[in-house]
């Protein structure tokens, strides 16, 4: 048997099964690269084997010997470390006071010595390179990668798992890491890295397992496979879905941004250069790896992010320098579902009416909030949408998800827009609800607003839209016709594979 | 929504009903005579009666007032704000007090206050004397030792045990009470030691013990040997014990605290006015005054001599007996202040009033 | 193994229903205290009762220190609505009275009508002005206003050491520093003997009740309170939202300085806050930022206070162990919060697949 095994894994999250009786297996000496796309379940299962999560069913066997977690802490002890995308460091603390920390010393005191020798031990076997006086908070990403590898190693871990390593460093960075897993593979430590990469699964991997909505789909040598195939088996067959897109005669154009750039926190471009145009009475779809610069381009045209250049321009008025408030008035609205589903556009706390009034009451008259005008729009909106809810002044959140995208799109329609901005809308809903949402779309169209729809299911996005938008990377790979275009050249765009 | 229109209009009406309820019930009447079991004596005191202070010394005479079989009620840490005035009316209203001693400085004007409330309640304030009297009110009397006659005693303990001649005082605040101790202090050091100077620091408390010993360490390394102080905790004692140095107390016998370095200290009796006051109630001879009485009445007090000289012990003894038969008259010319001006000509003596009120520092003393 | 879950939603009576057991679990425990002390403690709590509830002068007393409770319970909930930690509104309380202080001092001859309005509106101006030090260091610097208000209250106490000291010094205390006393032109009258601050702080209580329920700024206030990302997302100028509630929030603390100053002390001191700037905080925390509750918790709250001191001189009870009742109560009713938000859940072991399988067979 492999070193580490999983067997018929699976995970339910309410109606969601997440996992579906995957098997997958590591063995000691090897990169295992784990490839799917959002949501195929790749994070559940490597949460599952650092004890995050218990499977509703299937077992764990490490060295042969079945094993259960009840904490992280298990899961540790059987050698097993997780190198989590965002670092989980502490900002104030020094890379050796880091490393001490997650080391879990046994007994109250812990010796700096050991831990100094145990430090350079490890540095010199696999390559690592960390300053151990350096606070975090001065260490560029790379180094507290570094720092976050070497934490865990400290702990005696010789099963690593990595979710999206490579997201955040630069090719040269990359190329560091990769000789530090190189030599980990060497010392006979089994590596699991997640990523959506291609080139790199190509360039590091052994073996590679592909996930496609929860299931497992197979795994394959590296040496025996090609991008072509894998991707195919990433985005699955195409589909037929029952999903209309409406023929509809485009309008004027709305909304043109220009050679747009937005910088992220690291002060890298998080959006590069993007130009594209949108047309009243359309659905632009747009595909991507999530975090390839949908959210960042969604914000920066509803005014939250700030442009570092190019120019926005809508209905030929720049709105670039506007306020969240005078884009707003101006016709445009943006509802952005985040994975939190709560975390942006509704007040979970507060009920339907007050999560109305959010948009409606900036245009009330006087200093004063006109709570029966809320309710009013609220009733209306409940009707409407068919939104299922004891009353309109029902706690949003203790709606049932499809409930609440209904509040926060029929919200943002009901102000009337021309260009309405939807990202995720259907993100956890179920096939009905979902359906409800397309229709609700579709009728915005045939009225000639612009929408620009943010998706993640490709078989959605190449029914519904009338253009699909594909983004890699913070840059557009191009602009494709829906009824032309085959799901696999797409995947290979959202790849960052121009063909 | 309109549960909650009501529940304002509810708890308006609750609050109305309690202030028609509080309304009344105003005291009007005159003093007098109060038979020892109908009594009931309520005490302010500022600290608390663990001070080892001047709370914990006035406490002493509450407790000879109950051992008299008087009724007695206290409470501590009573703030010198509007507080005061309602401690005081708590005190008259919920315990049925009728006889008020409030014992800080600061609690005066308070004390006038409820006074006037209550014209059948009879009071006592400590040390604020001049300012009482300034309100001729007819149910306040006030009282205070004249403590200065045992500092003298205590400065020539001072003056002839230093060696550097350089005597520290850690004092409270810039009063004339606090003035006139530390004059009567330095005149007592003087007498026995005309080189020898005493340096004051103000620490703007009555009770602060970490103010206290900061700044007796400061006195300390400015190069006094000897610390004495007007403030109400054990802390510069316990400073100058720490670097082998000699103290002088106040307000109650420490002498446990530091048993090798400490000297004497200069101690109230407030039990004699109290049991004074009280029976001058009872009798029907009680009138409002200005109680200030010194060693020959017994008020006052020097604490025990230790460590030091048998022959400044004898000094000290000669002096009292001389202030208690009235041949010594401590602030009698000539007295300069410590700028060289002539305060007092030669052969003359001070008048009770002046010395009460005196805001200048005498010769020797180096305020900072 | 013991695990801490969320708790599902609990529904209004059921979280009443666990604040009344906590408080009765206060008691219990209190009682216990005192009995330890060697006093009996139902005589203890009638007493307390009696002291600050039954006889009119304690009823008096209560409402002197109701009065500043409520309004500054009031001025911290709106910055807690908006999760801006205030605690400063003791310094915002002093100055409030610096800001009363300052227009007695140098327009005594104004009539009362116009020169207690001033001091209110000059209250409310030099506080709000006090709490938009922190509001504009947290916009501009991100600088936690939690440490930024705490620490201005000494800078607060100092100050009025410094003006007491200095130039507004009288010379009616002998070398004291003390301010003078208010005359009476510049001193609250009084209503069923007691000042009417009462009837400022009714009047406060529907003011931010409508602020917070009513008006558009309240409604910016709450849903920054709950979400800042919605909150911009929604448009709303978020740095200006912080700034105005901030300095609102500073500005009705000092009213309660100003109130106190006039009504109560009739002058300025630097022990004037007794606290209350920090009893505030839990007040409004327990009344869940509720005008209208905020009045009847910081009624009771003030009833406790004035009990504890009722029973000092009357059952000869060291004011330290009436601090300890106080402390047990809060202990007690913030405690039980946890339970309405959380229930701890003894689960065993994780079993393997094995271990179930063996089960099974049995």
């Amino acid at each position: 048997m492999a070193y580490v095994r999983l067997e018929n894994i699976t995970k339910i999250f309410g109606s969601v099964t997440a996992n579906d009786k995957i098997t997958f297996e590591v063995e000691k000496g090897e990169i295992h690269a784990l490839l799917g796309e959002n949501g195929s379940g790749k994070s559940t299962l490597m949460n599952i084997l650092s004890g995050i999560y218990a499977p509703n069913s299937g077992s764990i066997y490490i060295g042969g010997k079945e094993v259960a977690f009840a904490s992280p802490k298990d899961s540790i002890d059987a050698g097993i470390g997780m190198v989590h995308q965002h670092f989980k460091l502490v900002d104030v603390f020094t890379a050796r006071e880091n490393i001490a920390a997650g080391k879990g010393s046994r007994g109250f005191w812990s010796s700096t010595a050991e831990l100094n020798k145990r430090i350079a031990d490890i540095a010199e076997k696999y390559g690592l390179a960390v300053e151990l006086d350096k606070k975090i908070y001065d260490m560029s990403v790379s180094e507290k990668q570094t720092v976050e590898i070497m934490k865990v190693l400290c702990r005696g871990a010789d099963i690593l798992i990595l979710d999206e390593p490579t997201a955040v460093l630069t090719p040269q960075e990359i190329q560091i890491l990769f000789d530090i897993l190189r030599n980990m593979k060497k010392a006979g430590c089994a590596v699991v890295i997640i990523t959506h990469k291609l080139n790199e699964v190509m360039e590091i991997s052994d073996r590679v397992t592909v996930l496609q909505k929860g299931k497992c789909i197979e795994t394959l040598k590296t040496s025996e496979t090609n991008p072509q195939q894998l991707t195919e088996m990433m985005v699955g067959k195409a589909v037929n879905l029952d999903i209309e897109c409406v023929p509809m005669e485009r309008g004027r154009k709305l909304l043109s941004l220009d050679k747009v750039c937005v910088k992220n926190k690291e002060n890298r471009n998080a959006l590069d250069e993007v130009s594209f145009d949108v047309f009243s009475g359309e659905i632009l779809g747009i595909a991507g790896i999530a975090g390839s610069g949908q959210k960042e381009l969604c914000e920066a045209i509803a005014g939250l992010e700030k442009v570092s250049e190019g120019d926005i321009i809508f209905k030929d008025e720049s709105i670039v320098q506007l306020s969240p408030r005078d884009i707003i008035r101006r016709g445009i609205t943006m509802s952005f579902v985040p994975e939190d589903r709560l975390g942006m556009g509704l007040v979970a706390g507060m009920d339907i009416v007050e999560n109305v009034l959010l948009k409606a009451y900036q245009n009330m008259p006087g200093m004063f909030i006109n709570r029966a005008e809320g309710r009013r729009i609220a009733d209306d909106i409940i009707e409407r949408f068919q939104i299922y809810t004891p009353s309109a002044s029902h706690t949003v959140k203790k709606l049932s998800g499809g409930n609440i995208q209904k509040v926060l799109l029929g919200r943002e329609i009901n102000l009337n827009p021309e260009l309405l901005i939807t990202a995720y809308p259907v993100r956890g809903l179920d096939i009905g609800a979902s359906y409800k949402i397309y229709d609700i779309l579709n009728e915005q169209k045939q009225k000639g607003v612009g929408i620009i729809f943010v998706g993640e299911d490709l078989d959605v996005l190449l029914h519904l839209c009338d253009r699909l938008m594909v983004m890699h990377s913070g840059k557009i790979m191009d602009i494709v016709d829906p009824k032309s275009v085959t799901k696999e050249q797409v995947g290979m765009l959202m790849m960052g594979h121009k063909q | 929504m309109k549960k909650k229109i009501l529940a304002i209009i509810v708890a308006v009406l609750m609050m109305a009903t309690l202030f028609a309820a509080c309304n009344g019930s105003e005291n009007s009447g005159e003093l007098k005579p109060i038979a020892k079991e109908d009594m009931k004596i309520g005490f302010l005191y500022i600290g608390d009666i663990g001070d080892m202070g001047y709370s914990f010394a006035h406490d002493q005479g509450r407790l000879a007032l109950e051992e008299a079989g008087y009724e007695t009620v206290y409470v501590e840490n009573v703030p010198e704000s509007s507080d005061c005035a309602s401690r005081i009316r708590d005190l008259i209203e919920n315990d049925g007090c009728n006889v008020i001693y409030a014992t800080s400085y600061g609690h005066w004007p308070y004390v006038v206050e409820v006074a006037k409330e209550y014209p059948d309640v009879y009071f006592g304030h400590a040390t604020a004397g001049s300012e009482i009297l300034a309100e001729n009110l007819p149910n306040v009397t006030t009282y205070m030792g004249a403590v200065y006659e045992s500092r003298y005693l205590a400065g020539i303990a001072a003056g002839l045990e230093t060696k550097t001649n350089k005597i520290g005082y850690v004092a409270a605040m810039a009063l004339p009470e606090v003035v006139r101790g530390c004059n009567a202090f330095t005149l007592g050091v003087r007498s026995v030691n005309p080189e020898a100077t005493v340096e004051v620091i103000y620490i703007n408390s009555w009770y602060d013990p970490t103010a206290e010993s900061a700044a007796a360490t400061t006195l300390m390394d400015n190069g006094c040997d000897i610390m004495a102080q007007h403030c109400d905790s054990t802390a510069p004692q316990t400073a100058a014990a720490d670097r082998g140095l000699k103290s002088i107390g106040y307000n109650s016998p420490t002498a446990s605290f530091n048993p090798t370095s400490y000297m004497t200290a200069p101690l109230f009796h407030w039990d004699v006015f109290y049991l004074n006051d009280v029976n001058s109630i009872v009798d029907g001879t009680w009138a409002p005054r200005n109680y200030w009485e010194g060693l020959d009445a017994g008020m006052v007090d020097l604490d025990e001599c230790i460590n030091m000289a048998d022959s400044t012990k004898a000094a000290i003894e000669e002096a009292r007996a001389k202030i208690v038969d009235g041949s010594l008259y401590i602030f009698s010319g000539e007295i300069k202040d410590n700028k060289g001006e002539v305060k007092v000509a030669a052969g003359e003596k001070m008048a009770a009033e002046d010395i009460w009120g005196m805001m200048w520092n005498v010769e020797g003393v180096i305020a900072g | 193994m013991i695990k801490i879950v969320k708790q599902n939603e609990v529904s209004k009576k059921q979280s009443i229903l666990i604040m009344l057991g906590a408080i009765a679990i206060a008691f219990v425990i209190s009682g216990i205290v005192i009995a330890a002390f060697g006093k009996n403690p139902f005589q203890v709590f009638a007493g307390m009762v009696q002291g600050a509830l039954l006889k009119p002068y304690g009823i008096k007393q209560t409402l002197n220190k109701a009065i500043p409770l409520v309004v500054l319970s009031l001025g911290v909930s709106i910055a807690f609505k908006m999760k801006f930690w205030n605690i400063g509104a003791e310094g915002q309380f002093y100055f409030g009275a610096i800001g009363a202080t300052f227009c007695v001092t140098y327009f005594p001859n104004l009539p009362a009508y116009i020169l207690l309005p001033l001091m209110m509106v000059v209250a409310m101006l030099f506080a709000g002005i006090y709490a938009l030090i922190p509001a504009l260091l947290k916009v501009r610097f991100g600088a936690s206003e939690t440490l930024v208000t705490l620490m201005l209250n000494y800078i607060a106490v100092i100050f009025v050491d410094v003006l007491q000291s200095g130039v507004w010094k009288s010379a009616d205390y002998m070398g004291r520093n003390h301010v003078a006393k208010y005359p009476e032109n510049a001193l609250l009258p009084k209503l069923f003997g007691v000042h009417i601050g009462w009837i400022f702080a009714l009047i406060l209580a529907v003011i931010v009740y409508i602020l917070l329920k009513k008006t558009k700024l309240g409604y910016e206030i709450s849903v920054l309170g709950e979400n800042e990302r919605t909150a911009r997302y929604a448009g709303m100028n978020v740095t200006k939202i912080v700034i105005l509630a901030a300095v609102l929030s500073g500005g009705i603390c000092g009213i309660a300085g100003m109130l106190q100053a006039t009504g109560y002390e009739g002058t300025m001191t630097d022990t004037m806050s007794g606290g209350f700037g920090f009893t505030a905080i839990i007040t409004a925390w327990l009344a869940n930022l509720s005008a209208p509750i905020i009045i009847v918790v910081s009624f009771l709250f003030a009833a406790l206070l004035r009990g504890s001191e009722a029973i000092e001189s009357s059952m000869k009870m060291s004011p330290a162990i009436a601090e300890i009742i106080q402390g047990i109560i809060l202990f007690c009713v913030l405690g039980s919060h946890f339970f309405t938000n959380y229930k701890v859940i003894i689960s065993k072991r994780v079993k393997t697949s094995a271990e179930k399988g063996a089960e099974k067979n049995d």
